[in-house]
């Protein structure tokens, strides 16, 4: 999602698409956001997932003491910026930041104090996370350390998951995570004891990990309603993390009992890192700083590191150039290069690619009608495809325009067409009228109803769907009644 | 996905005009301090919008021009220490720019007189800064796709001192170079009268100048009109200049003129103006 979006770069109103948490917090209670609210960490965290729209309107709200009338506000709105306008003000209100009101607008109280306090700093709320002193005796974790944990955790999950299919034996995740997969449907154990990868899970693997991390972190929200757990500490823990600095070292003791569980749940993800279970610090790691960013969440297996400076969040951006460079040729004749020697990016290929050569930094194969139809049979459709290959798409394919060549993309699209050549629907067949102008009489009202799906005038007969049924049922009793 | 932008702020930091605004006889008087925690609150609000917009202040000093913060590169050794009630960026950029500014004015001393400030080598810096920035070297190929690459920069120039007409040629072209980077200019003028060559700078690069009436809500003038990227321009209005003064200074005496005279000879290569006074 963060890089494949350059191409058009000339939208006129910027197209933004909500971040999945936003309707999860919007179907909360007003009395739990606003317990949210009371943390400046959290009001910028959410602040940052909004829009760049409802971003700007909160600005300018933010330093006024009085309300605003809406009208006064609507008069800075240009004419074609309307809607988006409109949009941006329902979605402040659905997560009560702005109370509806159609004449004056203003901040949420406690909303507006809290993001105050972020950005001016101060207060003593400690929402930003209490750090430790420097440990004289044992050397704090280092960022590369850091970043190779994070890494090793995350791809433990995934390949776990892309390898479940198929036979081997990766290393297990924790049962924690076994369990939050099964939950969240990306696998499921039907059909024995084993855990067997889903459809959405294959979709979920084409993700970028932005997205899947969020993913999971969503049903882990919803797992922690279920939970009985206190969902204001889960969140507003997870919003501390992500404003927290890469590379230090936190105290737990200001933590809640909720928020102790939650780091052993988050340790298992590679969000946090402790020495210890029972260690009495931690230290957030790239995923987890990088929540609310769009900066890619993971170092590379073969980064080259990148130079770390100022402040180390804001220098991930910079570093990330390696990162974030694709791997992946494709050429004009389905033949795909892939310069990697990470088995999760290989197994992840394999799902709709057939491996011909492997070599120790390369991997080569072919995108054919098999394989591919392999993979639109797993669930993942054929603009998941070409979107991976596109985000992961070599620097020396960048010089191509367009990126990925037509034939290949069209031909994927085909073969995914191939596959919808029959479409299902439930209804009714409707045969043997006594007469050509009762056919043709029922038929005629059934067709202003929208309710034909297919007709056979020379067979006098046609098939309805099922909700137009009733109707239609009723219709020919009333004429055969009637007559 | 929206991308991240840039934002280079130029804080005219002279001295004795910063004197004359604190003055209780102005109508809204502003001392240097209220300004700086406006202006860092302004600053962390640009920050906050979104994790990897970058940020660069520079400082227009009499005679010389300083960097004071920049997002990308680690100016001071010393990292603030955390505390739990703040965020770091915030803290790191609060306390460099401050403690940079006490810096220079300690530096400056006593002085017979004041040299005037050097906004335009200001300007100039950040422009090379944003060069920097959106042309990354090209022995990192695909960097293109950086999401930290920016694609909307701007330069903010808050102003308090008069127009310098010596500086008019390489304020022009300092403007000519920003419509060539695609940089919007925008000038807030807190303290003084309007300047004619800062008018020209925003209308030409589409950006918006502001004379500041109500000076005590600088912070609200700063959020309100010169926080969006361009992009949100389009959608919430931003206030412009409707009357702009578009007079030139003459080359022989800096003086701005109503009437110039355009040499007939070099007049294809140059646009030089010449005023009443000079004698061919």
């Amino acid at each position: 999602m963060p890089v494949q979006s350059l191409q058009n770069t000339d939208v006129i109103v910027p197209q933004h698409a909500p971040h999945p948490l936003l309707p999860f917090l919007q179907s909360q209670s007003q009395t739990t956001l606003t317990r949210l609210y009371q943390r400046p960490s959290s009001c910028l965290s959410i602040f940052r997932l909004l829009g760049p729209i409802e971003r700007q309107l909160i600005m300018n709200l933010l330093w006024l003491e009085s309300a605003l009338s809406v009208a006064t506000m609507s008069a800075w709105v240009l004419p074609e910026g309307k809607n988006a306008y409109d949009s941006a003000l329902t979605v402040m209100t659905g997560l009560h930041i702005a109370p509806n009101s159609t004449v004056k607008l203003a901040l949420n109280p406690t909303f507006k104090s809290s993001l105050r306090q972020a950005i001016t700093g101060g207060g003593n709320t400690g929402s930003f996370g209490v750090p430790t002193d420097k440990d004289g005796k044992r050397q704090s974790a280092n960022i590369e350390n850091l970043d190779a944990y994070a890494l090793e955790r995350w791809e433990t999950i995934l390949h776990y998951m892309v390898s479940s299919g198929q036979g081997q034996n990766p290393t297990k995740p924790s049962q924690g995570v076994l369990y939050l997969l099964q939950r969240s449907g990306l696998m499921n154990n039907a059909h024995g004891a084993a855990l067997q990868i889903t459809s959405s899970g294959f979709q979920f693997l084409l993700h970028s990990p932005h997205d899947q991390l969020w993913n999971l972190l969503l049903q882990y929200l919803h797992m922690a309603e279920e939970r009985q757990m206190d969902l204001v500490e889960v969140l507003s823990f997870l919003f501390m993390l992500s404003t927290m600095d890469l590379g230090r070292e936190y105290s737990t003791e200001p933590l809640s009992e909720t928020q102790k569980a939650m780091l052993e749940d988050l340790r298992d993800y590679g969000l946090v890192w402790q020495r210890k279970t029972s260690s009495k610090r931690f230290s957030p790691t790239r995923l987890a700083t990088t929540l609310t960013s769009s900066s890619p969440p993971l170092p590379s297996s073969h980064s080259t590191g990148g130079s770390r400076t100022a402040d180390g969040t804001g220098a991930v951006a910079l570093s990330s150039g390696a990162a974030q460079q694709g791997f992946i040729v494709l050429e004009t004749n389905y033949r795909i290069y892939a310069y990697t020697d990470n088995p999760l990016q290989t197994a992840v290929l394999n799902l709709f690619i057939t491996m011909k050569y492997r070599f120790p930094n390369l991997v080569v194969g072919m995108l054919t009608r098999e394989s591919v139809r392999k993979a639109l049979g797993n669930g993942i459709s054929a603009d998941q495809i070409i979107s991976y290959l596109t985000t992961h798409a070599h620097p020396q394919m960048r010089k191509n325009n367009p990126l990925l060549p037509v034939t290949v993309q069209d031909q994927i699209r085909l073969w995914e067409l191939e596959r919808n050549r029959l479409k299902s629907a439930e209804g009714y067949l409707y045969k043997d009228f006594a007469s050509q102008a009762d056919y043709e009489y029922v038929l005629a009202y059934a067709k202003q109803l929208d309710v034909v799906l297919w007709e056979n005038a020379a067979k006098r007969c046609f098939f309805g769907t099922l909700e137009g049924h009733a109707n239609v049922r009723g219709f020919i009793e009333r004429r055969t009644g009637s007559v | 996905m929206e991308k991240a932008s840039h934002l280079s702020v130029i804080v005219d930091l002279s001295p004795t005009q910063w004197h004359l605004s604190a003055q209780t006889s102005n109508q809204y008087p502003l001392s240097i301090e209220t300004f700086l925690s406006q202006l860092l609150a302004f600053l962390n609000a640009h920050i906050a919008s979104k994790h990897e917009n970058s940020l660069v202040v520079f400082g227009a000093l009499p005679g010389k021009s300083v960097l004071l913060y920049s997002s990308t590169e680690l100016l001071s050794d010393d990292a603030p220490s955390l505390d739990a009630n703040s965020y770091l960026p915030f803290k790191l950029v609060d306390s460099t720019v401050v403690q940079r500014i006490m810096n220079e004015f300690d530096a400056i001393g006593e002085l017979e007189e004041e040299p005037p400030c050097a906004l335009v080598g200001a300007v100039t810096k950040a422009l090379c800064y944003i060069n920097r920035i959106t042309h990354p070297s090209s022995t990192m190929p695909g960097v293109a796709e950086d999401p930290s690459i920016v694609h909307d920069p701007r330069i903010l120039i808050l102003s308090v001192s008069p127009d310098l007409s010596s500086s008019y040629i390489p304020i022009m072209n300092a403007i000519f170079s920003a419509q060539k980077l695609k940089v919007t200019i925008d000038v807030c003028k807190v303290y003084g009268p309007d300047t004619v060559f800062l008018q020209q700078a925003a209308h030409l690069t589409n950006g918006s100048y502001i004379y500041l009436e109500r000076r005590d809500a600088l912070l609200q003038y700063l959020i309100m009109s010169f926080l969006s990227p361009t992009s949100i321009r389009k959608i919430l209005a931003v206030p412009k200049q409707d009357k702009i003064d578009f007079r030139a200074a003459c080359f022989c005496h800096k003086n701005i003129v109503d009437i110039g005279f355009v040499c007939s000879v070099c007049l294809s290569s140059t646009h030089y103006l010449y005023c009443f006074v000079t004698k061919f």
